[in-house]
């Protein structure tokens, strides 16, 4: 996947769209949109920088996983399998990205008191397991595009195999100059940037 | 609506501290180091801090606190009845292969000790001795290897992830390598004087030079961190001058350390050897577990940008 900064206006619509997409539980977002200020004043701009799990080639959270709860697709994508995680969290500490999340059930998005959505995310994650972006499996498998990508209204979400040359994230990466995100780290990303 | 929620909340862009790793895993850490230093200072140097019920103090304290350090573990994690599991990726994971040392050495040195249990006189399981016998330093060799893994293991969790700078370094396994001796012995010192018995002049010279490998290993970190630019440098300062900088100045720096080097020097000049042997004692264990606490609640991830 490809993330166009330029074309990020800070809507959160892949923020939510993600949220309603996989019933995420409280205080658990796969895909933030963070926020920079850069410049100097008067000439200051604010940036908006959306995320999610880089779905790292070398990813530092499967090493960390004590019990080999998290594994890699054929297509490079790296999930947790709940049944096994028995919550170290040491995969939260090794994310360079905060890209893992703990989920831990201490109530519903408004408390004690429960809505609808917190009984499906109840069914759908089991507490006490790490858990994190998926790429929307259920739905590339479909051969439709994770929810962030279909919902971005402004399209900086460009989502597409990397191993083909001719691929629009590949041509993007290429002819802008893409940058991983925290190069430093050693990931080698699946996610790029571009701006 | 809770925190975290884009509608009320900013997601900025900054260093953002951990928040997983608290005071039940800077007690693990401190526990299990304790325990297999203690247990390896017996083994490779015959240190003793006294006998219960005809077993060697050093090992049922040593067994006992890598105990207490595997219950703290288990019982923090999400989903304890699957600890098992923990064992199972030691190709990969630190954890796991610190677990399944944690159980080789709880039960080898178990079987290692029991037989010379002594109740009103009587050695029950004397018939389990090892002896002599050639897979006797086989196993030996297996608790020892095992002991020592325990005691760098969480460091080398904390130094491989690339996620916290501060946490990178090869230094920190090395400090709670030498935090651990230093500690073990410094409890064997208080024991010895405890006992009313001489402290042998090496046990000194051993621990003051174990306190110096901590004091430099520590100043060091702090050196490297702060000529890592960005959240390593941003650590290393909230150590010496932001929230944690009393538990680290104070705690570490001065009572840890310093303090406990004088005190040694006072126990081999020979002047209140009681008090400034208990003293070594017990600072050394409030350094050492501060030395872990301060470096995991300076964690910080660098953000993405």
């Amino acid at each position: 996947m490809v993330l166009d900064i330029d074309r990020c206006v800070g809507c959160y619509a892949c923020t939510l769209a993600c949220k309603v997409e996989n019933n995420t539980p409280p205080g658990i977002w796969y895909a933030p949109v963070f926020e920079k200020e850069v410049g100097k004043y008067p000439n200051v701009k604010r940036l908006f920088i959306p995320a999610l799990c880089n779905q790292c080639k070398d990813a530092p959270c499967m090493t960390a996983c004590p019990t080999g709860a998290i594994y890699k697709r054929e297509d490079g994508i790296v999930l947790v399998n709940e049944d096994k995680c028995c919550g170290t969290r040491a995969c939260v500490a090794a994310c360079p990205y905060g890209a893992m999340h703990f989920y831990e059930d201490e109530g519903g998005e408004y408390g004690e008191q429960l809505i609808p959505l917190d009984s499906l995310t109840r069914e759908k994650y089991t507490s006490g397991t790490a858990q994190k972006c998926t790429f929307c499996t259920h739905r590339v498998d479909q051969g439709l595009q994770p929810a962030c990508v279909e919902t971005c209204p402004t399209e900086c979400r460009i989502f597409g195999d990397l191993e083909d040359l001719d691929s629009a994230p590949s041509r993007l990466i290429r002819n802008r100059n893409g940058e991983q995100p925290r190069p430093e780290a050693g990931t080698d990303t699946s996610v790029w940037y571009v701006r | 609506m809770r925190s975290g929620s884009p509608l009320t909340f900013s997601f900025r862009l900054e260093p953002k501290p951990q928040t997983f790793w608290h005071v039940p895993h800077a007690v693990w850490f401190f526990a299990m180091g304790l325990g297999s230093a203690l247990y390896l200072n017996r083994l490779l140097f015959g240190i003793e801090l006294g006998q219960v019920l005809g077993l060697s103090l050093a090992h049922v304290l040593g067994l006992a606190l890598v105990a207490v350090g595997g219950l703290i573990l288990i019982s923090d994690l999400g989903r304890p009845e699957r600890f098992w599991r923990a064992l199972m990726n030691p190709r990969h994971s630190w954890i796991s292969v610190g677990a399944i040392c944690d159980f080789l050495f709880l039960f080898l040195d178990s079987l290692y000790i029991l037989p010379d249990l002594t109740l009103q006189g009587r050695q029950p399981l004397a018939s389990f001795a090892w002896g002599d016998a050639w897979w006797s330093f086989v196993l030996h060799g297996i608790a020892a290897a095992s002991a020592f893994i325990i005691i760098v293991y969480p460091g080398l969790v904390l130094s491989f992830s690339p996620s916290i700078p501060f946490w990178n370094t090869t230094l920190i396994p090395l400090q709670f390598l030498f935090f651990a001796f230093a500690s073990a012995l410094g409890m064997a010192v208080a024991f010895q004087a405890a006992r009313g018995q001489a402290i042998p002049t090496t046990w000194l010279v051993g621990e003051a030079l174990l306190l110096c490998v901590c004091l430099l290993l520590v100043v060091f970190h702090l050196i490297n961190a702060y000529q890592v630019r960005g959240t390593a440098r941003e650590s290393a300062r909230r150590l010496l001058r932001g929230q944690w900088a009393p538990h680290f100045l104070g705690g570490v720096f001065v009572a840890g350390l310093v303090l406990p080097l004088a005190l040694v020097a006072v126990a081999a000049n020979g002047d209140a050897v009681l008090m400034a042997a208990v003293s070594v004692g017990v600072l050394t264990q409030v350094g050492n577990f501060l030395s872990k606490f301060c470096v995991l609640k300076v964690g910080l991830y660098p953000p993405i940008f």
